[in-house]
């Protein structure tokens, strides 16, 4: 099933402070990672210190995709804040694996409750 | 499917070198791999795969001009027992020992990054080998690259 690639960024309202969440819908590949990385970029120019990425809807994601997540969670992390994505589908965390990337910068979750919660 | 291991029914592909084509490729590929039973985690494999070679192709095969008119060919060997892949171009080739190089400045930290450029984890190749039970890469600097995959049923 072919899906539109949409991204949608909504702030969950905490006590310290907004928390970006940007949510994927569709396919992450070499045509529509660059809006991703607009997204991205946005965010990291602003004041938060964390962002959460939601890839519940994505059923699939490429290296150029991984490639912008690693890059952003990098910038992120540079500035003393904290890059979460939320990924559950088997096969999507099966790529974040067999990438190494899981253990690097990225923090993943199961759920953006999870997410939200941890510091 | 033929039974005959020395034939196999063909499936080709010619796509041009955009990165909006890679997804129809994609779709593509899911339909043959559908055909000859595979399991959905194997489908999803032949995927990534045959993905990352595209994009590949895409990102570094042509440059300018020559863009516009290159074409990416897919080329679909579906044999009794396995699917082989081959994704093929005719463009400017790479030199792999430079690329074995850059890839190693790369996990140095050491890599120079132009500009505006998002740098790659060099992830594309390493997909290919190892969702693949086979993968074959011949590059000619100046003639061209082709990607040979194998998925055993």
């Amino acid at each position: 099933m072919v899906l539109e690639f949409k991204i949608d960024l909504v702030y969950h309202e905490s006590d310290i402070s907004d928390v970006p969440i940007v949510c994927v819908n569709g396919e992450i590949d070499v045509y529509t990672s660059p809006k991703l990385n607009d997204t991205l970029n946005k965010i990291i120019n602003s004041e938060n210190k964390e962002v959460v990425l939601n890839l519940e809807k994505v059923h699939y994601i490429d290296s150029t995709g991984l490639g912008i997540i690693a890059h952003n969670a990098d910038m992120f992390t540079n500035k003393g804040g904290n890059f979460k994505v939320v990924c559950a589908q088997p096969q999507l965390r099966k790529i974040f694996d067999v990438s190494g990337l899981s253990k690097k910068n990225v923090k993943l979750f199961e759920a953006e409750a999870q997410a939200l919660a941890q510091n | 499917m033929p039974t005959d291991l020395t034939t196999a029914d063909r499936v080709e592909l010619s796509i041009p070198c955009a990165s909006d084509y890679v997804g129809v490729v994609r779709l593509a590929i899911s339909g043959v791999a559908t055909r000859m039973n595979f399991s959905v985690e194997d489908i999803e494999d032949i995927k990534i795969a045959v993905s990352e070679a595209c994009t590949n192709a895409v990102q570094y095969a042509f440059d300018g001009e020559e863009k516009q008119s290159a074409t990416i060919k897919i080329i679909c060997n579906l044999h009794a027992d396995k699917l082989e892949i081959t994704v093929k171009d005719n463009g400017k080739g790479f030199d792999q020992a430079e690329v074995d190089r850059k890839k190693q400045q790369k996990s140095e930290g050491t890599a120079a990054v132009s500009e505006g450029e998002i740098p790659t984890l060099g992830l594309g190749l390493t997909f290919i080998q190892s969702l693949m039970d086979e993968a074959e890469i011949t590059s000619v600097p100046g003639k061209g690259t082709s990607i040979r995959m194998v998925k055993h049923i």
